[in-house]
């Protein structure tokens, strides 16, 4: 008998795994930053004079309107394009997943909620319900453009009528209302300790293999190894 | 509270709308703080029962 047959058992000490794995590229950070300093822009330059801070608004806001604009332009081409849209839409068995886990979480048991791929179901719905507002806000933005002169055009209020006009701004104004209680939520997610993991990934652009395997259903979505 | 803003139409006959009422922007702030409120609260909840499991 060797020594080393005569030895107890020894649990193998598993380092923990230092491979990473890309989320988001460059490309898609620099994006989603562009376009947190664009809405936060267009919210402070709408609202704060609204709320007693009077300084002069309309410019930077319309001139940040057209960034946000190009911006959103450029996400569209790109996501239809160059990346999968399909993994922003809601599928089978997000819904599936999306019951079972609010039954668990009212109390009522019964299966276990598979884990998402790289969209949770409530990103995707919090992602249809901002691009629906982002839109709404941008197509009345850039018709609302037509009663202010700017460098590149002169001003034309007579294309629509006044009621029509009133259907624009008021598109415009519940939309923007509605962004800062979607922004809020954001935040809120971004700041909460359990979505760390997904806040540090939108400026380093990656995840760590152990939370990838911890909170994804590897089959759902399969990114590059960054190891 | 209402939920437009209206001006007297050029013809000084009729109100017409003219947009969202500023009045509504704390009633969207509200909704915000008591979704995280509620959020909070229910992830509290359970991850507490999760725990006592």
């Amino acid at each position: 008998m060797t020594a080393s047959e005569t030895r107890a058992p020894v649990a193998p000490v598993v380092a923990p795994s230092t491979a990473r794995v890309l989320r988001h590229t460059l490309f898609d950070r620099i994006y989603h930053w562009l376009m947190a300093a664009s809405v936060l822009t267009l919210m402070g330059t709408a609202f704060l004079p609204i709320a007693g801070f009077k300084f002069e608004w309309l410019s930077l806001h319309w001139m940040t309107g057209v960034v946000l604009a190009v911006l959103v332009l450029v996400h569209i081409v790109r996501a239809l394009i160059w990346q999968d849209w399909r993994a922003m839409i809601p599928d089978g068995a997000d819904i599936r997943d999306g019951f079972r886990k609010a039954k668990a979480a009212l109390g009522g048991g019964g299966l276990v909620a598979g884990k998402p791929g790289k969209y949770k179901i409530a990103q995707k719905l919090y992602h249809l319900a901002a691009a629906l507002l982002v839109l709404s806000i941008i197509a009345s933005g850039l018709l609302m453009l037509l009663k202010i002169d700017t460098p590149f055009w002169k001003r034309n209020p007579y294309w629509f009528d006044s009621d029509t006009w009133g259907i624009i701004y008021s598109v415009h104004g519940f939309a923007s209302l509605a962004m800062i209680t979607l922004v809020m939520i954001h935040i809120y997610f971004a700041l909460r300790p359990d979505e760390w993991w997904l806040t540090r990934s939108m400026f380093g652009g990656t995840v760590s293999r152990d939370e990838y395997v911890e909170h994804c259903d590897t089959s759902r979505w399969r990114p590059e190894d960054r190891s | 509270m209402e939920l437009f803003r209206y001006a007297t139409s050029i013809y000084g006959d009729s109100k017409v709308v003219i947009g969202a009422s500023w009045d509504l922007l704390p009633w969207f702030v509200a909704a915000g703080a008591a979704f995280i409120i509620v959020h909070a609260a229910v992830k509290a909840i359970t991850g507490r029962r999760g725990h006592a499991h």
